[in-house]
């Protein structure tokens, strides 16, 4: 094969096949290019840019649509694209679905609560546009390669954006700490995947079960030191993406980040990374065990999976601990934020301990696992609505009485009852109430930690923990309500007038939250498909 | 004549009288925002909807009368001319059996099953239509509709609510007059810095109020399933609390109102579990069948089921179970075994018990009674509509309607209940003072004569006094309601006398209604009132009873007494407020009679008092109404155990029994004059001779006593209890978790800043301590974070390694 032919093919690739499986991110590149050049132009005195942005948004939630339903009724086929590098398939789509929605909610949110003012506009949107874009690679990183890049191409934008309120020292101090943290996981996830890479001989996710599978089987077995390497490399992957999920204990940037950057950067992050974040961790795991075989590489997963199960319990314990003694509105869901990270990798751990459970535990492996991937994506898919909703709720009420102390949410509900009547919603949401939507997620994820119990027993004690965290994280979502509801107002505290625009789009937010609790069956019915895609 | 369509247009037309109070009440709650506090818009409106109703109502009686070619009047006549008996229209096919005369003018009645739809008929006159107006939604096998059925019952029953409401509503323009005001000051709530309580005027809230009762009584009546009974029944209840409890300031007042609708529960509770059976053995609500438009797959109702069309109930003595019959009498069969479809006896007795319970709440029955009293806390216009001539006439409305549901057994039971009340409540009316009271008393009393009438197979006679009793005592309320006025709300009569002089219209109208209950009339002539037709027809059917049925001669003596005791107290009464000299010479002073808005509904209802009733039994008020009389009714039931007098039998002792009653009764009234009257004997010396007596009715038998010792008191201590148990226990969990949480988080947060913190801080020092430059611009936790990606990844590696299979 001469020079050409592989220029040519790779040309064709590009052009014929990978363009268009590409187009969302593709959409979000131009916009930011538009941006930067309407900047250079100074034409952005007539046109906002944040409609730009949004327009950008909208378009790239157009085409992920187009393309899921095309993927779903079959027009499209699963593959992978750009020589391998990315895949392509229903779990792909549905996350772009997710980010490229969630963006489009996000720049709603700051056209209508005034951050960033114009001047800082088309940095903001670029940086905010470009931190999807890393999102979106990492849903479908195919390669390892691709892995860190992505990871980093999301990271490197977000230091930027918690430093963007350039006057405040919090700010700046919380960007700070943001960028010398992450650069320390990032060293530390990179050392494992050089690591990965160097010995299996691929950097491919597909082939890496394979290429284990030959280890173990060769001579030595999993006593040979290579295997053990190879763990260890695999936990450091892990690591990075803990410190993404803030994970306890890599989760200590997460509180000061939050409180330094504003409530609309604190809500993009602690939704749309974190689902990144689940996406990538769960192609990771399944490429790290590949179709399930070999008994002794099985319980290496299963305790690998205990283990995720045990961590997962102990910072949802952690979070929703600390966050009781929180005065600040945002570090109380900064913590709110790392507890929830907890549940959702409970989901996760269960997926572990089902895939590897050992063919006499009775039960239907298949239907189990797609219980857990179904679990996670539901909560995600609630969580993006009832984590942004508070969020957005507290950048709104920080324009009309410029605080973010609880106490000093006191009458508030007096003033704005729209708004604290749908942050109740969203409160009730992330405790896990029924009716909400937040109920159904946690109920899903719990049964399938049910299920896995069966495989293993502490899975059950994780359960256990689970439920006792919900209790828990009732009270501080409480006290909240409480300043809102209850407290009376005192002497000082400032008029509120809270624009009707703005009261109708935290009520857009809070529906869904209401409807995904009543009417489940739909979404259900996707994330299970989805589930079955990518599921071996 | 076109009989599909008039079943329709009486549809129409009570169902307008039925919903006009509904819309009106929707518009007069909001009277606060819609007028002014001193307009009497509200009341106008009220006043217009019910009177429309009652333009409605009494057409509809006519046209029905013209459909039918007054065939009950003339049938009446036959039936008095050949036998005295009287053949009613039954439910379902009227046998007449044996009857020789059934080829007259009942041969018109011999309709041909009972109608559906719009009444469909074949060879004859329809008297009685049922429908379906909506149906609210299917659940398994049971369809909730808003059915209708109008039959001569319904329509007197529509005709005389809107005709007494309309009355009661014009007086009470005038009657709540002195609430039209932005500062009403109710004299009877002291607060606690000693002066009085203000508010503003609630005159809007009482018409609306009103008008939803209205609404709800007329639903009630017109209800053609015993579901939709059910409903309106509560609905009735829920604006009797709501009127009673007008005054909700007053302590007196908010307590009566519970008292009333708590009580009222213990009966529904009854009600509820008879509907239970009901539905469980028969399936459906309804009260006739319905048929499909082809004439076939009839659904038999309630009626047809338990009666069959002959008004005999068909029982199988050998397993104590009675056959569900169809509409043409047969048995019915399950369609899948061909088993027939029963219903145990005994089952059938506790539905009937069941729903006679409710009837007892309401209708103020033994041992239900005493929250009726009570309710006279409410404004006179309501003690007036709701608390004598209608609401707690529903009981005894209810009872006739469900009569061919209620067997042998039952029918005693509802006879002895209504002779125990009728005794009970008129010896307390004799020592009340308080004038609301001794009409409250005399009410209960009254619808115990109801009760008793139905119970003992006197069907037309129970409702005919139901009808009778609504006039002279609404009329007898509200001549009362003139009086307090007139005395500036001074309702103890000890403290009136001679208002005669002062109230004229007031005095005579009210002596009308008083010797219109109390039966009086000169014998051998036209000339009796109302109340002496109505009462001689139930002491009749007394009399022929304990003919039948020596054992139970209990069941005539105490109602024949009771008449002479009810003359004795009502004369008392009105001696005691228009005769005689004044005893508070002050309170005399300031009397003044009422404005025409309130004298004139008097002298309307004093002419129906006087005169509704005229004929007696062969005039138009009884005649229409044992038209309706179920089947069965008129042959009467011989029996081993009880045996009911038919109509020939009644008719034979007519004029003994009547003859009986007016003694009684005079002599009543001769006792009353000569003690309270002509003072020819001092009350206060047969007061002294008799304390023991005189106290225990002074404390009503003590009732109250006894219900607080037996419920009140216990359920107290229970309910401190589980307070308690509440307080201690589980508030304890709860504090207890709260507790535990926050001791954990504050132990976290300790564990966290202290050791935590410290230990990152010590290795930090000890690692990175000294000379790094970073620390001017770091606060020195970054430092700890950096070092915990190192500690933590090393943990991992130390957990991994720890857990590696070792093979």
């Amino acid at each position: 094969m001469d020079f050409n032919t592989l220029v040519e093919r790779v040309v064709h690739d590009t052009t014929q096949v990978s363009l268009w499986l590409f187009a969302p991110e593709l959409v979000l590149c131009v916009t930011i290019v538009l941006l930067l050049f309407v900047r250079l132009f100074n034409a952005d005195r007539f046109i906002p840019t944040y409609w730009m942005a949004l327009l950008g948004a909208l378009v790239s939630f157009m085409f992920s649509l187009t393309q899921f339903y095309q993927l779903r009724t079959e027009v499209l086929d699963s593959s992978t694209f750009f020589t391998g590098l990315l895949v392509f398939d229903q779990f792909t789509a549905f996350f772009r679905l997710f980010l490229s929605l969630f963006l489009t909610f996000v720049v709603a949110l700051t056209v209508l609560s005034g951050i960033p003012d114009e001047e800082d506009g088309p940095d903001f949107y670029a940086l905010l546009l470009g931190s999807t874009i890393g999102m979106m690679l990492m849903t479908s990183a195919n390669h390892l390669l691709m892995l860190f890049l992505a990871v980093e191409m999301t990271s490197v934008p977000s230091y930027a954006m918690v430093g963007f309120l350039k006057g405040r020292k919090l700010s700046s101090e919380a960007a700070l700490k943001y960028v010398v943290y992450g650069a320390g996981a990032a060293g530390v996830m990179l050392y494992g995947l050089s690591l990965i890479g160097g010995l299996l001989g691929t950097a491919n996710l597909p082939e890496m079960a394979d290429r284990i599978n030959m280890i173990v089987s060769g001579e030595a077995g999993m006593s040979d030191a290579t295997v053990r390497t190879l763990m260890l490399a695999a936990l450091m992957v892990l690591v990075g993406v803990a410190f993404k999920l803030s994970i306890v204990p890599f989760h200590f940037w997460c509180p000061d980040a939050f409180e330094g950057a504003s409530a609309e950067v604190a809500g993009f992050l602690s939704v749309a990374s974190k689902g990144a974040a689940f996406a990538l961790l769960v192609r990771f795991c399944l490429a790290l065990i590949g179709d399930p075989s070999g008994a002794s590489l099985s319980n290496m997963y299963v305790s690998l999976g205990i283990g995720i199960g045990v961590i997962a319990a102990v910072t949802a314990t952690f979070g929703n601990l600390a966050a009781y003694a929180q005065t600040n509105i945002k570090r109380l869901l900064a913590y709110s934020t790392i507890a929830h990270a907890g549940y959702m990798l409970m989901a996760v751990g269960a997926l572990l301990v089902i895939l590897n459970a050992p063919a006499d535990s009775g039960i239907n492996v298949h239907t189990e696992a797609i219980r857990c991937i179904e679990g996670l994506l539901y909560y995600l898919f609630v969580y993006m609505f009832m984590n942004l909703g508070a969020f957005a709720v507290v950048a709104l009420i920080r324009n009309e009485i410029f605080s973010e102390e609880i106490s000093d949410y006191a009458g508030l509900s007096q003033q704005a009852p729209a708004l604290c009547i749908c942050m109740a919603i969203f409160m009730f949401s992330l405790t896990g109430l029924p009716p909400l939507g937040g109920f159904f997620a946690k109920l899903v994820i719990f049964a399938s930690l049910f299920k896995a119990g069966t495989v293993h027993w502490s899975m059950w004690a994780i359960l256990a923990i689970g439920g006792l965290n919900t209790v828990f994280s009732l009270f501080y979502y409480i006290r909240v309500l409480k300043a809102m509801f209850i407290a009376p107002a005192t002497e000082q505290s400032k008029r509120v007038a809270v624009p009707t625009i703005a009261s109708a789009y935290i009520i857009t937010v809070s529906v869904p939250v209401v409807l995904l609790g009543i009417a489940i069956q739909g979404l259900s019915q996707t994330a299970q498909d989805v589930a079955n895609v990518i599921l071996p | 004549m076109p009989t599909e369509s008039i079943g329709n247009e009486l549809a129409l037309l009570l169902g307008i009288a039925w919903l006009l109070p509904l819309a009106g009440f929707a518009v007069e709650i909001f009277g606060g925002f819609l007028w002014p506090r001193v307009s009497r818009t509200a009341a106008y409106i009220a006043v217009a909807c019910i009177g429309i109703g009652f333009l409605c109502s009494f057409t509809a009686l006519m046209k029905w009368g013209n459909a039918t070619d007054w065939v009950v009047l003339k049938g009446t006549d036959s039936h008095h001319a050949s036998a005295g008996e009287h053949g009613g229209e039954g439910h379902g096919d009227e046998g007449h059996g044996d009857e020789g005369h059934a080829e007259e003018a009942a041969h018109a009645e011999h309709a041909e099953g009972e109608e559906s739809e719009s009444g469909v008929h074949h060879d004859a006159v329809a008297t009685t239509f049922s429908g379906t107006m909506y149906s609210l939604g299917t659940f398994g096998g049971l369809e909730v509709t808003l059915d209708w059925y109008i039959d001569s019952l319904t329509l007197l029953m529509f005709t005389m609510v809107t005709l007494i409401a309309t009355c009661i509503h014009v007086f009470a323009i005038g009657y709540m007059s002195d609430e039209l005001t932005e500062d009403h000051v109710d004299h009877e709530v002291h607060t606690a810095d000693g002066g009085h309580f203000h508010r503003p005027g609630r005159f809007y809230k009482f018409f609306s109020y009103m008008s939803l009762f209205c609404f709800s009584m007329l639903g009630l009546v017109l209800a053609g399933n015993i579901f939709q009974v059910f409903v309106f029944w509560e609905l009735v209840g829920i604006c009797s609390y709501l009127l009673i409890g007008f005054y909700v300031e007053r302590k007196s007042a908010s307590t009566a109102a519970n008292k009333a609708f708590i009580v009222n529960r213990v009966g529904d509770w009854g009600f509820i579990i008879g509907l239970m059976i009901l539905w469980t053995y028969c399936g459906t609500f309804r009260f006739v069948g319905e048929e499909s438009t082809d004439g076939h797959a009839a659904k038999p109702g309630l009626f047809e089921m338990v009666r069959g069309n002959d008004g005999q109930i068909d029982v199988n003595e050998e397993e104590d179970v009675v056959y569900l019959r169809d509409a043409h009498g047969h048995r019915l069969e399950d369609p899948e075994t061909h088993e027939p479809k029963t219903i145990p006896y005994a089952l059938l007795i506790v539905a009937g018990l069941g729903v006679f319970g409710g009837c007892i709440g309401k209708s103020a029955q033994f041992p239900l009674q005493t929250w009726l009293p009570d309710a006279m806390e409410g404004p006179t216009p309501v003690s007036a509509l709701v608390h004598s001539a209608t609401m707690v006439a529903a009981g005894v409305y209810l009872a006739g309607r469900f009569y061919p549901v209620f067997t042998p057994e039952v029918l005693l039971t509802i006879a002895y209940i209504g002779c125990i009340t009728l005794f009970l409540a008129a010896t307390i009316a004799v020592v009340a003072t308080d004038i609301k009271r001794v009409l409250a008393y005399s009410t209960i009393s009254q619808l115990g004569y109801m009760m008793l009438g139905i119970g003992l197979g006197g069907w037309a006679a129970g409702l005919f006094h139901l009808v009778t009793h609504a006039f002279f005592k609404s009329l007898m309320f509200l001549a009362s309601g003139s009086v307090i006025v007139g005395c500036h709300h001074e309702q103890e009569m000890p403290r009136m006398g001679g208002l005669r002089r002062k109230m004229p219209i007031t005095a005579y109208t009210m002596l009308i209604g008083v010797i219109a209950i109390a039966g009086l009339a000169i014998p051998g002539t036209v000339i009796a009132f109302s109340g002496y037709h109505s009462k001689d027809a139930i002491v009749a059917t007394a009399l022929a009873h304990t003919n039948l049925n020596p054992g139970h001669f209990l069941l005539f003596i105490v109602p024949l007494v009771t008449a002479g005791i009810t003359a004795f107290y009502m004369f008392r009464l009105w001696f005691y407020t228009f005769a005689g000299e004044p005893r508070d010479q002050e309170l005399y002073d300031h009397v003044h009679e009422s404005p025409w808005v309130m004298t004139g509904p008097l002298l309307v209802l004093s002419v129906f008092a006087a005169g509704c009733a005229i004929g007696g039994e062969q005039g138009f008020l009884y005649s229409m109404l044992s038209h309706s009389e179920p089947a069965g009714v008129a042959t009467g039931v011989e029996a081993a155990a009880v045996s009911l007098p038919g109509h020939d039998l009644i008719h034979d002792v007519h004029h003994e029994a009547g003859v009986m009653a007016l003694f009684a009764a005079v002599s009543g009234a001769i006792i009353a004059y000569l003690l309270y009257g002509a003072h020819v004997l001092n009350p206060a010396d047969i007061q002294r001779h008799f304390t023991g007596l005189y106290t225990f009715l002074v404390e009503k038998w003590r009732f109250d006593d006894l219900y607080d010792a037996m419920f009140v008191r216990p359920s107290r201590v229970v309910a401190g209890w589980c307070a308690a148990t509440d307080r201690v226990v589980f508030d304890g969990i709860l504090h207890g978790a709260c507790r535990a949480a926050i001791n954990i988080s504050k132990w976290d947060r300790l564990f966290d800043e202290g050791i935590v913190d410290g230990l990152v801080n010590l290795v930090g020092n000890v690692v990175f301590g000294i000379g790094r430059s970073l620390r001017v611009v770091q606060t020195g936790r970054l430092r700890q974070y950096i070092m915990f990606i190192a500690v933590g990844v090393l943990t991992l590696f130390v957990l991994l390694f720890a857990f590696f299979p070792k093979y």
